[in-house]
């Protein structure tokens, strides 16, 4: 007979940036919503559903294909006294976009020397290993994080989405919420199943800034977002029947970056390795890797990273399943580690 | 058939006025290739199908990620088409695949582009959305409102080298909401290039409709604050698309400059395949497979060149051998090594 | 006495098949009448399924089993 558990409710990730916008707008006035198809579609991706039927066309508004124009005017609603949440469809589609983002929306608070604020959250798609090809499946951390005045969020699982969205709105800064695709839960992208967790019904926040240790070890470090914890979990799980002891670190932000929590871990094991679906070069593996060396944190060996090949992000499954980050890999980069131990 | 007499004036007849007026050749290559179009779409569709049922997993299936058909928008493609030759350039949109057709890209190896293959036009790193054929000038991207500004460098660098060509943009009506859309007609006009870009009115972009995004009733009236003709077709009408798309193509092969073309024409599919289309008022997709443009042709055919029915039939086999000849093709064809993901970055 | 958790039959049109995507609850996990439990999948259209009943939940079928309209695919106790 199965034991008897209190109450607890899942929600994939979608519902709970859903049940996060929802909740902060009936709070708020101010806090309303732009993007495309996410009205009465409730969203390409799932994360609006809702909203429409509840709070209406005023607050959650369907625009035109015209990002530089509705991004841009997030900027200046936000400069003015409203919090929007606005989304861009696909991460890659930042092109069209991007001096909105990165050179107002990022600076704007600077150049007014602190008085001017913009809080607005702009919530974007992330990720591929579904065949949607080089301008529809990348993972564009390291492009956000690096440039200045943002703060950047990414969660692996439902319980940090709502909690990660609730303070993201609630910040008086720019937030960009990165949600990958085949952790939303919608089922045409595949299910990720660690994804979908009990979700408390109240407002609850979870601080930007702050990584989370999803699992404790002692042997090895590593350290993921989104997708990457994920394939972090179940090569933990693997090694562990080979008798190995894995830490796992989800950072949850990028900025602010907990570099403390990751460099504790470090201390802890000597061992780490950086997983990431986004390009290998000039990313956020290096920007660990980076930190915990500037630290002077021993090691055991050289750290690893499993990252994207610096290439466009190939369409045939052949190609785009054998450059993806995986356990596979992670497991790979731990043999190889113990390799140079010897 | 008094009508039928005054249609007919070819644009050598009448000094000063360029009319275009297709002849029958042309009128049954427009046809030829709306069918054959048809019956690669409807193909793809299934076979798009296979491994996704019951559960619609985009990943699954030998044609993997998104799709979006053009069934409907055929006469888009082949009343532009008729006019060019593989010299001219078509920079083309996430709904390619009628364009590519109607401009003579390699189907066997669009095909096998498709399914992923190592034969495909890109060895497999493109897909469905990434069409290029450098043979015929083809090439289309999966960003709203970028093919517009490529389009009209490709015609600037004709223009700059002597060389003869003109580049067509394809794009859809809410594309003409993006920031990349002014800025490319503006240049096109400023600098005067030889470029003609289309926008296929379909109504719909993804769940919102044009009314609900677009500010103007007809994008054709935006021209004008370009400096540039704007020319609004209703119907759905290959012949009316000829006649109009010829008239700008020769201004522009004339040099005097691009012009901008919307054609309200008819998604019968959803904006991608599974889509649900729940935003679709009722009654709208059943009205629209009544307006389909390929039995309206097939009429026209017979009513003015005594089409018959052995000659549909035969044009119809035919075109069912070269779609599935290309699907042959694409299934016998290898997988590359994933290793070769790494090639082609740099040349 | 246990209640079984069947597919609807009016849950959607057609008698396709569809796929779990995900239980919002646990097995073991009580639920009350009228919550949301389930996610199914039917092409690309998500659906709800609701708890018939107040009580604890046993998972029969799992994320990614195909289930038909008239399946059990959990029961409360």
């Amino acid at each position: 007979m199965t034991q008897v558990k209190a109450k607890e409710r899942k929600l994939t990730i979608a519902r709970a940036m859903a049940e996060a916008i929802a909740m902060e707008m009936r709070e708020d006035e101010k806090v309303f919503l732009m993007g495309e198809d996410i009205g009465e579609l409730g969203g390409v991706f799932g994360n609006t559903r809702g909203l429409y039927t509840e709070f209406g066309s005023e607050r959650v508004k369907d625009t035109p294909i015209s990002e530089t124009a509705f991004i841009g005017a997030a900027v200046g609603a936000a400069s003015d006294g409203m919090k929007p949440v606005v989304e861009l469809m696909f991460v890659d589609f930042l092109g069209v976009c991007f001096d909105a983002i990165y050179n107002m929306m990022a600076k704007n608070t600077y150049f007014a020397g602190g008085k001017v604020n913009v809080p607005m959250v702009l919530m974007t798609s992330t990720g591929g290993g579904y065949s949607d090809g080089g301008q529809h499946s990348q993972c564009l951390h390291a492009t956000f994080a690096h440039l200045p005045g943002m703060k950047v969020v990414a969660p692996s699982n439902a319980y940090d989405a709502k909690g990660l969205m609730a303070a993201a709105i609630r910040d008086p800064n720019p937030v960009i919420f990165m949600f990958h695709k085949a952790l939303q839960g919608m089922g045409w992208l595949g299910t990720e199943k660690d994804a979908i967790v009990d979700v408390p019904e109240e407002a609850y926040e979870v601080p930007l800034g702050k990584a989370a240790i999803t699992r404790e070890g002692t042997d090895v470090t590593i350290v993921g977002i989104t997708s990457g914890v994920h394939h972090g979990l179940k090569a933990a799980r693997e090694l562990e029947e080979q008798g190995v002891s894995v830490e796992v670190v989800d950072l949850r932000s990028l900025v602010p970056l907990d570099r403390e929590t990751v460099l504790e871990s470090v201390k802890k094991t000597g061992r780490l390795i950086v997983v990431d679906e986004d390009y290998h070069s000039y990313g956020m593996t290096a920007e660990i890797i980076a930190s915990v060396t500037e630290a002077g944190v021993p090691m055991k060996a050289p750290p690893q990273r499993v990252a994207y090949p610096d290439i466009p992000i190939p369409f045939t499954p052949v190609m785009e399943q054998w450059a993806l980050p995986s356990a596979e890999k992670i497991i790979k980069a731990f043999a190889k580690m113990k390799e140079t131990e010897k | 058939m008094a009508g039928f007499a005054q249609d007919n004036l070819s644009s050598h007849d009448r000094k000063g006025d360029i009319t275009m007026t297709p002849t029958q050749e042309q009128e049954i290559w427009m046809y030829q290739n709306m069918v054959t179009s048809r019956f690669f779409e409807e193909a793809i569709e299934k076979i798009y199908m296979e491994g996704k049922t019951p559960a619609f997993n985009m990943a699954k299936g030998p044609i993997p990620g998104e799709m979006h058909l053009s069934n409907g928008q055929e006469p888009c493609a082949v009343g532009v088409c008729a006019h060019l030759n593989k010299d001219d350039i078509i920079v083309s949109t996430h709904r390619p695949h009628h364009v590519a057709i109607a401009k003579g890209v390699d189907l066997n190896k669009m095909t096998a582009e498709i399914f992923g293959k190592k034969n495909g036009l890109s060895g497999g790193r493109g897909g469905h959305m990434h069409i290029f054929d450098a043979n015929v000038n083809f090439s289309c991207s999966g960003i709203i409102g970028e093919s517009v500004g490529v389009a009209a460098g490709a015609a600037l660098s004709r223009k700059m080298q002597g060389k003869p060509g003109v580049a067509i943009a394809y794009l859809g009506e809410g594309a003409a909401n993006q920031g990349a859309f002014h800025e490319a007609l503006n240049l096109a006009s400023v600098w005067k290039l030889p470029v003609v870009f289309v926008i296929e009115d379909n109504a719909w972009g993804i769940s919102v409709s044009k009314q609900a995004s677009t500010a103007v009733k007809h994008n054709s009236d935006r021209a004008a604050a370009y400096s540039m003709p704007g020319v609004h077709i209703p119907d759905n009408d290959p012949i009316q698309i000829f006649e109009k798309a010829g008239e700008a193509i020769e201004r522009a092969r004339n040099g005097e400059g691009p012009t901008l073309i919307e054609i309200e024409t008819s998604r019968l599919a959803g904006h991608f395949m599974g889509d649900a289309e729940a935003y679709r008022p009722a009654g709208e997709k059943e009205h629209l497979v009544e307006i389909d443009p390929i039995p309206a042709f097939k009429k026209r055919l017979h009513d003015r060149y005594r089409w018959t029915d052995e000659q549909d039939e035969a044009l119809r086999a035919q075109a069912r051998e070269i779609v599935d000849a290309a699907i042959q093709f694409a299934r016998d064809s290898a997988y590359p090594a994933p290793e070769e993901a790494l090639e082609k970055v740099f040349v | 006495m246990s209640t079984e958790v069947l597919i609807p039959n009016d849950l959607w049109e057609e008698d396709d098949e569809a796929v779990i995507t995900s239980w919002l609850v646990s097995d073991g996990a009580s639920v009350s009448e009228g919550d949301m439990v389930a996610e199914l999948m039917v092409a690309k259209i998500q659906y709800e399924l609701r708890a018939p009943a107040t009580g604890t939940l046993s998972i029969l079928k799992e994320i990614d089993d195909v289930v038909a309209k008239g399946d059990c695919v959990a029961t409360i106790a």
